[in-house]
């Protein structure tokens, strides 16, 4: 089994898994989509009563109720760090929460506002500040204020789908598009290229010709109007990836935490079959 | 309301996208061209910024 990567940006990545099988696949993508340990804002204390600033009083009240702010906090990709930080089942402290488990958030603001989530300050390391600055929390209007405490610990999407790292995480079977050498050039062959949606084929000097396999969605279009000459296939031992991630980890770092994952879990079950 | 956070199918944050998708759009831009530039081309991430309706800064006041 290999890996062959086609694009690794910090949020985005693409890759063929090589010489598997379709269970091995679907365990890659599950264990991307539901197994990545991740930050993410899981405690929101609120200040309830008039807030002073600069001698005005304003009143801890907000258009959204506090639940749904505590939830749109908790949706905002967190940097996630695992030399810094370990889950807190895990921790030094017992769960009880401490500096090597939990990042602190205080975000203090006085209406008329949008609240943004950068302005969410970090409790210490200036570097831990969220990934992406501009969503929306709450409006504020004049009189209107809050100020808020929220503590980041590090889950997994299983429990919630705040602690998921990467989406949109999908494969499929890596398509195999073949031309009957013979009528590659017969001039009626060449309707293929309008009728294929994804662009799959070329005009070149006359011949049909392949530029894109992997864009192919196996749809079969083209095979149903070339009368034999085309040919298209799924190849059920290689497959083709595409993920996003939040920005809280990067492409890279899902994809080999995901290996790590399978192959510990996977190693446990060769001890446990030993142990029969 | 108020933007979601994230695409309610996918998990791909949305929020931050709002704010300038309506600016572009609102200075003559393409919204399908806007929403390509940005990057959201699956079109369940698509859907949450076109059919918004941001209504919060009328709910705001009656806090
Ligand atoms: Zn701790
Ligand atoms: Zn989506």
């Amino acid at each position: 089994m290999d890996i062959e990567i086609l694009e690794m940006a910090e949020r985005k990545g693409s890759f063929i898994l090589k010489d598997s099988t379709p269970a091995m696949a679907n365990a890659l993508r599950r264990t991307m989509l539901s197994d990545i340990p991740k930050m993410a804002i899981d405690k929101v204390e609120f200040h309830l009563g008039p807030i002073m600033v600069d001698g005005k009083e304003y009143e801890s009240v907000t258009p959204l109720f506090d639940e749904i702010i505590a939830h749109r906090l908790g949706m905002v990709p967190v940097p996630t760090d695992y030399e810094l930080f370990s889950p807190q089942s895990e921790c030094v402290c017992e769960g009880e929460g401490c500096p090597n488990c939990t990042i602190m958030y205080s975000l203090n603001k006085i209406g008329p506002c949008t609240v943004l989530s950068g302005d969410m300050i970090p409790l210490g390391n200036s570097d831990l500040k969220v990934k992406d600055e501009d969503i929306p929390i709450v409006e504020l209007t004049d009189g209107q204020a809050v100020l808020i405490y929220a503590t980041a610990v590090i889950g997994r999407s299983r429990d919630h789908v705040k602690w998921q790292a990467a989406f949109g995480v999908g494969y499929k079977y890596l398509p195999k598009v073949g031309i009957d050498p013979d009528a590659a050039d017969d001039p009626e062959l060449l309707e293929v290229i309008d009728v294929c949606p994804r662009k799959v084929f070329e005009d070149k000097d006359g011949r049909l010709t392949v530029v894109n396999a992997n864009a192919c969605s196996l749809c079969r279009a083209c095979e149903r109007i070339s009368r034999g000459a085309v040919t298209v296939e799924g190849d059920d031992r290689n497959f083709l990836f595409t993920y996003d991630t939040d920005g809280s980890l990067t492409a890279r770092q899902v994809l080999d935490v995901a290996a790590g994952i399978i192959a510990e879990e996977a190693g446990g079950l060769a001890e446990q079959i030993e142990a029969l | 309301m108020i933007i979601p956070v994230r695409c309610f199918t996918c998990g791909k944050v949305v929020g931050s996208a709002y704010p300038e998708y309506v600016k572009r759009v609102g200075m003559g831009e393409e919204p399908a061209k806007v929403l390509d530039d940005m990057g959201f081309d699956r079109y369940c991430c698509r859907r949450m910024i076109i059919s918004h309706a941001d209504l919060i800064g009328e709910i705001a006041p009656l806090g």
